[in-house]
């Protein structure tokens, strides 16, 4: 039979026509009928058949069936609950019996209201209850971790949970005990369940069992907005939906794009918007004065002061930006500070290159693809690549970015080779020697990648915009001009560039210092003027994620000060610029630059990836890296870390530890066992940190986060 | 613990998973009779697992156990074949005997009643497993004497 040959399957009188092997709730669906589930998640993998709540007849088999474990085959015929009094028995049957030890204290859970369990139970199940014994408790709520609770009462043994831990996430920390009516969810010796994708747990189970600690008896459904909108803490971009109440943001939820993150989120988007209440939030533009430390200023009086800040540099300003601004709000600012006042200098927080557009793909070619040489990791492309490998990719530790692309440039390398040969390659690295991207698409081409539609590249950048804000800065004027000595203002915008030592560095050197932060921590002390910051729960506009996809942030809450737009809007007009205050607008005018014109509103909620478009390849650097003795260290930002992770509780629990992480080999060498405590030297300064083997670091590498890495860098020895 | 040994029990199966089975059971006997926390955690270690993976599998099974044995284990089947011919009566001679309740442990520490599911000598009921050897038949006038027979090894 050919791939594209339907088979016919009859549901509840009606016929249907799929691809054979659709699975049977699927096929239903089709036919405008709903089978009811609870366990059934095909992301999750195979079917378990767990619950029973899908129990349907089917023409030739004399028991019910489960649904959800069986697929399409030509002439079936499938009798549903609709239809089959049968069914609708069996179906009765199985909630009577997941509800004898439910508690249905639904008033008090956080799941009402939004509960399959309570919406099934109302359409299908027994009105009433047989049961006249005491139920069963249990301790409760556990926390599984300080982020998530459980109710036991309430579980009713789905393995939804247990499943992510296990196959897609690949943590199996989360795990079933015991058997039969025993069986509970647990993680081992009741240590937190610490893993980066660990949140997804409480949206996957379908009843009010896994509850998130920030949200518990926070809002009811009907009381509650979900605005669509995008993650702004990574490149990635994925996809959500911010719950908000009463004008402030209660959870995060995802959004499943199925090319972007296939509804999986990252403990950090999922848990950090309560730095929005952070509490040194700064809701008011601060002035510094002498000796008092600072003053709170009204807005018209912080705009006048900056515009004179602005006036009397006469040009010789510096911009820092953080990759965390709107494409909007980068060239509002761009438009200001090049067509206003001259002053062209901006500070990008990372190199970007466009050459990679050429080998673009969506990220869930990822899982699709059968070899992968990958050089870091990154919060969702993680999943991705899991996926990969559990579907048989080959997936391999390619080093770090530049050494690994010249190793495979190479045409006698045997992997390289095989990356020639293959129609379903990609490349996914990151890190700062790779240029943003440059080296790889030069390693791409080489690799004759440019031919292969299903082969790609990906370049994995630290910032959540920083590709977008570089584009909009760089559409912002035409014109250039020389880098201003001495400083006369350094305008930082946005937290990220606050907490950089290089934009504090750059602060010594200048005369004056403008801060546009949202927390107080990161701008007073250094700053002339402070003007608040905003995040991205809280703008309108646009992000480019690491794909290159371009899409919709929305406001979910309205934050406490104007937004950048707002006041770079007015600033503007000081210095005869016009730039909208609104995104829809400044998008406009961006668009016309270097997004072909498209309009704001088709950005839309489910953004389609841009085709690939060709740039001059670059070359890769041909000497060779300077091979220092030691071991080279790469020095990484960690996916829970940066100013938002640090106000969020919450997180704490997931912030990495001070230590070096080594491979095996290079720990056997040196007589280094796990969790003992090493010092790290490079020319002359040493740390003490503790180390950690990681079985699928390359030799000759070590890792430890920018945070615990204090001045080391290049290379550096390890010892006990 | 012996590593090496689990270690070459992974070797044998084409998953790691597969190999938790028989490194508990080695474990086990190494702990002298139980798998304490620090067990479960030497064979995850060991088959590079999660120690959570792990006692999953050692809370399913019966035969495995999480809390610490007495050094004689006495189990009595009262499933069907046993029940019919007095399994009930045989598991009260050796409560009287031992002082002790099914699943429990004698205060010295010297013996562990269960009463256990089928144990596939149905043909010869009553089964009574001491310490992984069965006696069959049993009746509740042999207890005392199987009873005294322990002791007297110790
Ligand atoms: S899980 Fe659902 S049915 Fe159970 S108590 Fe909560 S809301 Fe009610
Ligand atoms: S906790 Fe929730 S997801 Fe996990 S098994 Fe129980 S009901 Fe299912
Ligand atoms: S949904 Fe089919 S058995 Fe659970
Ligand atoms: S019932 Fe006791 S051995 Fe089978």
């Amino acid at each position: 039979m050919s791939a594209t040959e339907l088979v016919t399957v009859t549901v509840d009188g009606r016929e249907v026509h799929v691809p054979p092997g659709t699975g049977l709730v699927e096929t239903a669906l089709a036919a405008g009928v709903e089978i009811p589930v609870f366990c059934y998640e095909p992301r999750l993998g195979a079917a378990v058949g767990a619950c029973r709540m899908c129990l349907c007849e089917i023409e030739g088999m004399p028991k019910l069936q489960a649904a959800c474990t069986l697929t399409a085959t030509n002439g079936m015929i499938v009798r549903t609950a609709q239809t089959s009094e049968r069914a609708a028995e069996g179906q009765e049957a199985t909630l009577e019996f997941i509800l004898v030890n439910h508690p249905l204290d639904c008033p008090v859970c956080d799941k009402g209201g939004e509960c399959p369990l309570q919406d099934l139970t109302f359409r299908w199940g027994p009105g009433n209850t047989r049961m006249t014994f005491p139920k069963r408790t249990f301790e409760k709520p556990i926390p599984i971790s300080p982020a998530i609770a459980l109710d036991r009462e309430r579980c009713i043994l789905c393995y939804r949970c247990t499943r992510f831990s296990e196959s897609v996430a690949e943590d199996g920390q989360l795990v079933a005990l015991n058997r039969g009516a025993e069986s509970v969810i647990a993680t081992f010796e009741d240590e937190p369940y610490l893993a980066p994708f660990s949140g997804n747990v409480i949206e996957l189970c379908p009843v009010g069992a896994l509850t998130s600690t920030q949200y518990r008896f926070e809002a009811r459904p009907w009381e509650i907005q979900n605005v669509p909108t995008v993650c702004g803490l990574c490149p990635v971009g994925c996809n959500i939906q911010a719950t908000t109440r009463e004008g402030k943001v209660k959870r995060i939820l995802s959004r499943n794009h199925p090319e972007v993150d296939e509804g999986w989120l990252c403990d950090k988007g999922r848990f950090a918007f309560t730095h929005l209440r952070a509490r040194d939030r700064i809701a008011d533009p601060l002035r510094r004065v002498r000796r008092r430390g600072f003053d709170v200023l009204s807005w018209d009086d912080a705009l006048g002061e900056a515009a004179e800040l602005l006036m009397q540099a006469q040009g010789r300003i510096v911009t820092a930006l953080s990759g965390s601004e709107t494409v909007e709000q980068a060239y509002a600012l761009g438009r200001l500070m090049r067509a206003g006042l001259g002053a062209h200098t901006g500070v990008l927080p990372e190199e970007t290159s466009p050459a990679l557009d050429a080998f673009r793909l969506p990220l869930s070619a990822i899982r699709d693809a059968e070899l992968e040489p990958v050089a870091e990791r990154a919060p969702i492309v993680e999943l991705w690549v899991k996926a990969a490998r559990r579907q048989g990719a080959q997936v391999e530790q390619a080093g770090d970015a530049l050494e690994g692309c010249r190793r495979l440039a190479d045409k006698r390398n045997a992997l390289g080779k095989s990356l020639r040969e293959s129609e379903r390659a990609i490349l996914i690295w990151s890190g700062e020697e790779g240029a943003g991207g440059a080296h790889l698409a030069a390693l791409a081409k080489e690799l004759g990648f440019a031919g292969k539609p299903a082969s790609g590249a990906f370049h994995l950048p630290c910032t959540p915009n920083g590709r977008g804000i570089a584009d909009a800065w760089a559409a912002a004027s035409d014109d250039e001009g020389p880098n201003p000595e001495p400083i006369g203002l350094l305008f930082v915008s946005g937290d990220e560039a606050a907490a950089d030592p290089n934009v504090r560095a750059l602060a010594e050197r200048a005369e004056r210092v403008i801060v546009n932060a949202m927390f107080q921590g990161l701008a007073v002390g250094w700053a002339d003027l402070v003007l608040p910051g905003t995040s991205y729960l809280e703008r309108d506009g646009t992000y480019v994620n690491l794909e290159g996809r371009l899409q919709r942030l929305r406001r979910a809450v309205i934050p406490p000060a104007p937004d950048e737009l707002a006041w770079i809007s007015k600033l503007a007009e000081r210095f005869a610029v016009e730039v909208s205050p609104h995104a829809s607008a400044v998008f406009a005018e961006v668009s016309e630059r270097i997004y072909d014109g498209l309009p704001f509103g088709e950005v839309g909620e489910e953004a389609p990836l841009r085709t690939r478009s060709e740039a001059p390849a670059p070359q890769l650097p041909s000497e060779p890296a300077a091979e220092g003795k030691g071991l080279r260290l790469v020095r990484y930002r960690p996916l829970f870390s940066g100013p938002a992770v640090e106000r969020v509780p919450e997180l704490q629990f997931q912030r990495p530890a001070p230590e070096v992480e080594l491979s095996p080999g290079d720990a056997g060498r040196r007589g280094i066992a796990p969790g003992e405590t090493v010092t790290v030297t490079h020319n002359g300064t040493s740390l003490q940190l503790r180390a950690r083997i990681t079985k699928s670091l390359r030799e000759g590498i070590v890792r430890i986060a920018a945070e615990h890495a204090g001045e080391l860098g290049g290379t550096v020895e390890v010892a006990k | 613990m012996n590593l090496d040994a689990i270690a070459a029990i992974a070797t044998e199966y084409p998953e790691r998973q597969s190999a938790i089975l028989p490194a508990l059971r080695l474990a086990q006997e190494e702990h002298g009779g139980w798998l304490p926390p620090e067990a479960i955690r030497e064979v995850a270690d060991a088959l590079d697992l999660a120690p959570a993976q792990v006692e999953a599998v050692a809370s399913f099974y019966d035969m495995l156990h999480l809390a610490p044995v007495g050094k004689h284990m006495v189990e009595v089947c009262t499933n069907l074949s046993c029940a019919l011919v007095g399994a009930q009566q045989v598991l009260q001679a050796f409560e009287e005997q031992l002082g002790v309740a099914p699943g429990e442990t004698s205060e010295d520490g010297r013996f562990t009643l269960r009463a256990i599911e089928c144990a596939g000598g149905c043909g010869r009921a009553v089964v009574v497993v001491v310490d992984e050897r069965y006696r069959e038949p049993v009746r509740p006038e042999d207890v005392p004497g199987i009873v005294e027979e322990l002791k007297r090894g110790d």
